[in-house]
């Protein structure tokens, strides 16, 4: 409850630092969420040290070396610990270097939606009216598209899939949420007693929007981009597998699931493996967000 | 009722002029010209050309031409296709019935094990199986399910040989007139022996695959809403009055923790119709998914635009019957707002 009463009152910066110890408190009790902190914190230094860390390039291609099946089968080289794929690329290196796009997708998605979210959100909830229901009705509309369908007419619209496309796409399909959150959240506090008192003190409406409305609505904010990552990533590793999101040879995760498909019967490892990075990747991300969640937002605490 | 209803309808008609506008949009939006597409890379005359403008009404104002399209829609004049030549409803709803098999299945699976599973986590919270349940969800909803199809059929369909690997059924033994379009009923309506087995195989994997989120989401929310109700003061009467376990929780607590449970299962359509993309395309299943991606890919921008209009239509009408049913049966939710 304790975190409620420093949300309650508009952030002052001498309070961030115990209001973050006690988030860290109550974080670190959740074994599940400090897990998935550990397994995702391995992902990004994977990501960005994937240069370093990688055996071989992700692009080079063994001619001698095809379909190499992991090391510990027989047949496997330890010159290449995960087997290669069809074109003789090295897999490990492959899915190194996949973690970058995965995670590029997800964080990029969530920064855009967010600031996207909770602008439209604030708007809505500020303007009231034919502005706030005109924004109300697209994001409505928006979500009664199944979210995939979307994602390939707006690809469709766009032409040529690509990483960025992808990443346009998967945004749009994802602003819904933040824009209610946001705009439901700022209805509530606006109502409050200590808007009144700013609204009274003369504070301008760019004010009291960003400074005084916006900080209290943004812990569940926080927490629904962190549960938006993973399906971020979600989605764009389906457009991948489809063939509409990232171009080979990008080792994309989702697409070398998709370019492996052929090979499933004879050479498993192609799509298993890829497909296992998507899996891990996305339950560290929701074991860690469900943590954020309990820690943040009380309220929404699931028993 | 009839005001909740009413406002509840009101509010639905400004998406769907938005959903009408958008797929208008999209088709205008979408590179290629669509006569380019319908008369190939032949070329033919300026006149022709003209003509075939007319035609599709290319010639006439924007605005006149959004008029058409929504005259069109209302007419039940959902475009057609630029490949087959065949009205986008046609072929919508001849493939329908396949998707709607698919999902309904996935749902029965989904709801049959999520809920017995989700009430009892809860009443053994805390317990090994309560664990084990809550990590089987959370990998469930963290599951890239492509892929997830993928492993089945290679564990299932390649390794045990128990299921076939696409289609419906298997049309080289079987074949009959479809009558009601969906393959269990039809195969049944058959009299052929062994016809039912071979749709069963077919549709079981896809089914599993499709239902494994909503599986995941329904036996979470159970558990939640279930382990919430055990707490109330009537639960613990009941308790108190001597009655047997599985009264108390079957009838006095389940009844009531599943209330948010519909909902969920409610919120689940539109997750339903995309899923049911990913997984048509695994399994070449012929619904609806397969059929848009197809369009996808061959460049059919009308019969895209046309599936587009008409799964929104479908997922916004049922979004708007489960609200209402809501509604119906929860009056708190009728008199808020």
């Amino acid at each position: 409850m304790a975190a409620d009463v420093t949300l309650a009152a508009p952030l002052s910066s001498a309070a961030q630092p115990s209001s973050f110890a006690e988030f860290w408190a109550s974080f670190r009790e959740n074994k599940g969420a400090v897990a998935g902190l550990v397994i995702l914190s391995l992902i990004v230094f994977t990501a960005i040290f994937a240069d370093v860390l990688a055996p071989h390039s992700p692009l080079e291609q063994f001619r001698e070396s095809v379909k190499l099946p992991p090391a510990w089968y027989e047949g496997g080289n330890w010159a290449f610990p995960l087997g290669t794929d069809a074109l003789g690329r090295d897999m490990l290196s492959r899915i190194m270097h996949g973690a970058r796009y995965s995670l590029f997708i997800g964080l990029s998605v969530m920064a855009v939606s967010i600031v996207c979210g909770v602008g439209l959100g604030l708007v809505a909830a500020f303007a009231g009216g034919w502005v706030d229901s005109a924004i109300s009705r697209i994001m409505d509309l928006i979500v009664a598209i199944p979210s995939l369908v979307l994602a390939i007419l707006i690809i469709a619209i766009l032409q040529n899939p690509s990483l960025e496309k992808t990443i346009v796409a998967v945004t749009i399909v994802s602003l819904p949420r933040y824009v209610r959150l946001v705009r439901a959240s700022a209805l509530s506090e606006m109502g409050k007693d200590y808007v009144t008192a700013a609204k009274v003190a003369g504070v301008g409406n760019m004010r009291l929007m960003l400074r005084t409305v916006l900080p209290n609505c943004l812990a569940p904010v926080i927490v629904q981009a962190a549960l938006g990552v993973s399906d971020a990533i979600l989605e764009a590793a389906a457009l991948g597998f489809l063939g509409l999101g990232a171009q080979p040879p990008t080792p994309e995760w989702g697409a070398m699931v998709g370019d492996g498909r052929e090979f499933i019967r004879s050479e498993p490892w192609i799509v298993t493996l890829p497909g296992l990075a998507i899996l891990v990747t996305v339950i560290s991300i929701n074991l860690f967000g469900d943590g954020l969640r309990d820690a943040l937002d009380p309220k929404l605490k699931r028993s | 009722m009839i005001r909740f209803l009413i406002r509840r309808i009101a509010l639905t008609l400004p998406t769907f002029v938005a959903l009408m506008f958008v797929t208008f949009a999209a088709i205008r939006l979408v590179p290629g010209d669509p006569v380019e597409v319908r008369v190939g890379e032949h070329g033919i005359s300026p006149e022709r050309l003209a003509e075939f403008r007319h035609q599709l009404g290319l010639d006439q104002p924007v605005w006149k031409q959004f008029l058409d399209y929504v005259w069109g829609l209302f007419h039940g004049d959902f475009g057609t296709s630029v490949v087959t030549n065949q009205k986008v409803l046609t072929e919508f709803f001849t493939l329908f019935p396949a998707t709607l098999e698919l999902a309904f299945c996935a749902l029965i699976f989904a709801i049959g094990i999520g809920i017995p599973a989700g009430a009892i986590a809860a009443v053994k919270r805390g317990s090994a199986y309560d664990h084990m349940l809550m990590g089987m969800s959370l990998t469930g909803y963290s599951m890239p399910i492509f892929w997830w199809g993928l492993l089945l059929v290679m564990f299932f369909s390649e390794r045990l040989g128990w299921t076939p690997v696409s289609g419906r059924i298997d049309l080289i033994q079987y074949y009959f007139e479809p009558v009601t379009g969906f393959m269990l009923i039809d195969a049944m309506l058959s009299d052929q022996p062994g016809a039912l087995w071979s749709a069963l195989s077919h549709l079981a994997l896809p089914a599993i695959v499709l239902g494994t989120i909503p599986l995941a989401i329904i036996a979470r929310m159970t558990r939640s809403s279930m382990l919430e109700v055990l707490n109330e003061d009537y639960v613990r009467t009941a308790r108190a009055k001597g009655l047997p376990p599985w009264r108390v929780i079957g009838l006095h607590a389940l009844r009531n923790a599943l209330i948010p449970v519909i909902t969920i299962i409610g919120l689940q359509v539109g997750g339903l119709m995309g899923g049911a993309v990913l997984t048509e395309y695994i399994f070449a299943w012929p619904g609806v998914g397969h059929w848009l991606i197809d369009a996808i890919s061959r460049r059919d921008y009308p019969a895209l635009q046309g599936g587009i209009m008409l799964i929104s239509s479908i997922v916004i009408i049922v979004n708007l019957f489960v609200d209402v049913l809501y509604g119906t049966v929860n009056p708190r939710i009728r008199h808020g707002r």
